[in-house]
């Protein structure tokens, strides 16, 4: 049979390097998808050999958008091994620190991201669909989008004295305090930066209107879901238990402590990529795909923690009464509600009269030869598990990454949208940004690369199955 | 007539000075405030030219030689920054770098490292010689202290300060060319060392993240090399 192949190679406006196979059959339909993550990073095999302390700064070193969220999964482990607990000082920086980078990532893969195809079009010019493009157009808009990342960051360098790969976050607690004028100056920023992410929210929610059934539609396919929540259920992103959900809203754990995080989760290799698939262990690798990320937590979170979060959040759970959300598209929504609630909970913890305590540290050493630790980054839920000798040094490494978390459903969604939006030899542009975009719902980190303006050529060649060219389209 | 009589003339980088004869040239250039590279040097402790940073020229000299090692004489005419020096001084740096495995941005000492700073000094923005990339084991044995040689650049000051100052001798060397490798006792893990007091000396004297305490992750490190010297001070006066 003449089987046809579509290769998107690179992946544009994503972070890090993914090429995706859209295999099709001799009458121009889609006949399976594959997205391929073609880089090997290696962490858990270098890492071997080292001290246990030098993974908090090894770690983040993994990705440039989530360092702090590794750092935290990675001192919670270092502090399991030596068995000791950081101040309450020291979890509010950590908090703060993580709402800044939280918010910072929510902004990029939103305002730089994702909103050119909201704001300008699917089928709009691609030199223009970018960052740029909406720069020259809602000039307003692009500047809040980039102002947000800049509070953001601003939280992690008024604490630590660094934007990204931030130094000061160590087992037992933090290594610098905030210092009053710091404290004061981030306040400054509460107002602008709720009021743009309610502008945010206004753009998503407008295209939401606007293109109901294309959003309605949009890789809806049910999965199981995993997020951290509270002692109550509520949203949590540092420092919770962990609770999975079916389909259907049913609550499948509830209050897990991360270290059983091996009690529930499997992992398998496949042969096109280097991102392993996990699946949820008692449902075996077919029916035992979950999500993580924004739209998992709010599907498996009780509620917000704060007011305004807590109104969209309301707004977002009658969407399917009550049930959980399984649209990629609303990855969108829900990762906005997460950045209204990062900006209310800065607020919250600003005013804490103890976050400029200088108690910020409990000092410890090594006591135990296992530590797992996890951290809910902007993608989904992260795990750092070591194992060491008796001097410390690293014997095991396992790094379970929330974009890796959603690959097996990545992989589906993105056959569910081909076969949606490609058909035939004629293969527009905007299709395949479709089928880009899908994956950009997930907003995956592959490395710490960030190809925020989307200036990388795509090449997209539709060949035989013996490798023969038919079709050759090329942007960039 | 000669005004200072226990001094003699030098000039160095076009300055005429009078010094006391007994000076190495590092010594005097110090204290005139004239910038001369070194790493293996370490105020109190005995010199050794090991790391070939601190040559000068010196007239009527056919090589360059280590300003640390060499003393000044009378008449002696002596350059530190020509260009020749500046070429000489990046490529051991550059050297330094390739030879074993330097990742500053991962590394305890990142901010608080002399082969950093060194870096910076020399304007090193690239390595022009392939890394040797050595798989070198990280010695976590001991209670406190850990003996990365990955980040080891073999300035011995860990085994002059060992051997002179504490009077321990753990640290001494073994194997030639780029097997050299720093040693505790007759190269056992440090933990099971009969001979380290685990006073901490190697630690202040080392100028990388080669040797540096379990407790402390990267932006705590706090070296005090001074210290060295100043114990050596201290001692003086005692006698």
């Amino acid at each position: 049979m003449d089987k046809r192949k579509i290769f998107i190679s690179p992946v544009t406006r994503i972070e890090g390097h993914a090429n995706i196979t859209i295999e099709m059959d001799d009458h121009g339909h889609v006949s399976d998808a594959l997205f391929h993550v073609n880089e090997f990073r290696g962490f858990e095999k270098f890492c071997e050999g080292r001290m246990y302390t030098e993974m908090p700064t090894i770690t983040p070193r993994i990705c440039g958008i989530c360092p702090t969220s590794h750092t935290l999964a990675s001192v919670k482990a270092c502090e399991m091994i030596q068995g000791i607990q950081p101040t309450y000082t020291a979890n509010l920086l950590r908090r703060l620190m993580h709402i800044g980078q939280n918010l910072s990532s929510h902004a990029l893969s939103f305002f730089h991201l994702s909103s050119p195809d909201f704001l300008l079009g699917y089928d709009s010019d691609p030199a223009k669909r970018n960052i740029l493009g909406i720069a020259e157009k809602y000039p307003d808009i692009a500047l809040k989008g980039i102002r947000l990342r800049k509070f953001g960051q601003e939280l992690s360098e008024r604490i630590t004295g660094k934007k990204i790969h931030i130094m000061g976050i160590v087992p037992g607690g933090m290594a610098y305090p905030l210092t009053e004028d710091n404290r004061n100056a981030l306040l400054v920023w509460i107002p602008e930066a709720i009021e743009t992410v309610q502008a945010g929210i206004g753009i998503i929610k407008k295209f939401h209107e606007e293109n109901a059934e294309m959003v309605a539609s949009f890789a809806t396919s049910p999965t199981l879901y995993l997020g951290t929540v509270g002692p109550n259920g509520e949203h949590e992103l540092y420092d919770g238990k962990l609770r999975f959900i079916d389909a259907d809203g049913t609550i499948l754990q509830d209050q897990l402590l991360p270290q059983q995080y091996l009690e529930f989760i499997a992992e398998r290799s496949v042969n096109w990529s280097y991102l392993k698939y996990p699946y949820y262990k008692p449902f075996g690798f077919d029916k035992g795909f979950y999500r993580v990320g924004p739209l998992a937590r709010l599907n498996v979170a009780s509620r917000m923690r704060t007011a305004l979060a807590q109104r969209e959040f309301e707004l977002f759970k009658q969407m399917n009464n009550g049930k959980p959300v399984h649209g990629a598209f609303y990855f969108h929504y829900t990762r906005l509600i997460e950045a209204l609630s990062d900006v209310e909970d800065a607020e919250r913890i600003l005013n804490d009269p103890q976050v400029t305590s200088t108690h910020i540290q409990h000092h410890g050493r090594w006591n135990y030869e296992e530590g797992i630790g996890s951290s809910e980054a902007p993608r989904g839920t992260l795990f750092h598990h070591y194992k060491t000798d008796e001097t410390g040094k690293l014997k095991m490494v396992n790094l379970l990454i929330a974009t890796g978390q959603n690959n097996p459903s990545m992989n589906r969604s993105v056959l569910e949208v081909a076969k949606q939006y490609v058909k035939g030899d004629d293969i527009k542009e905007g299709m395949l940004n479709r089928v880009e975009s899908t994956i950009r719902c997930y907003d995956p980190c592959l490395s710490c690369s960030t190809h925020a303006i989307g200036q990388m050529p795509m090449v997209i060649e539709v060949k035989d199955k013996r490798g023969v060219l038919l079709k050759r389209l090329e942007r960039g | 007539m000669n005004c200072y009589m226990n001094t003699i003339p030098i000039i160095i980088d076009d300055k005429k000075l009078e010094v006391d004869p007994g000076k190495t040239i590092l010594e005097v250039c110090r204290e005139n405030e004239i910038e001369i590279l070194t790493m293996c040097h370490l105020k109190g402790v005995l010199d050794i030219g090991a790391c070939r940073l601190c040559l000068v020229e010196i007239e009527g000299v056919n090589k360059l030689l280590s300003a640390c090692t060499t003393k000044v004489a009378a008449n002696m005419i002596i350059r530190t920054n020509t260009d020749r020096i500046k070429k000489y001084q990046r490529i051991t740096t550059e050297l330094f770098f390739a030879e074993r495995n330097h990742v500053c941005a991962v590394c305890v000492a990142n901010g608080k490292c002399e082969l950093q700073d060194l870096g910076y000094k020399v304007g090193l923005d690239h390595i022009r010689y392939p890394h040797l990339f050595p798989q070198c084991e990280v010695d976590t044995s001991h209670p406190w202290y850990v003996m990365d040689h990955n980040r080891c650049i073999m300035c011995t000051r860990c085994v002059r300060v060992c051997n002179e100052v504490e009077g321990a001798h753990n640290w001494d060397v073994m194997n030639r060319g780029h097997q050299v490798r720093v040693i505790s006792d007759f190269n056992s893990p440090w933990g099971e060392s009969v001979t380290c007091t685990s006073c901490g000396k190697c630690l202040h004297a080392c100028p990388t993240g080669a040797i540096w305490p379990k407790a402390i992750v990267q932006g705590q490190l706090q070296k005090n090399p001074g210290m060295i010297n100043e114990l050596v001070e201290k001692r003086k006066m005692k006698l």
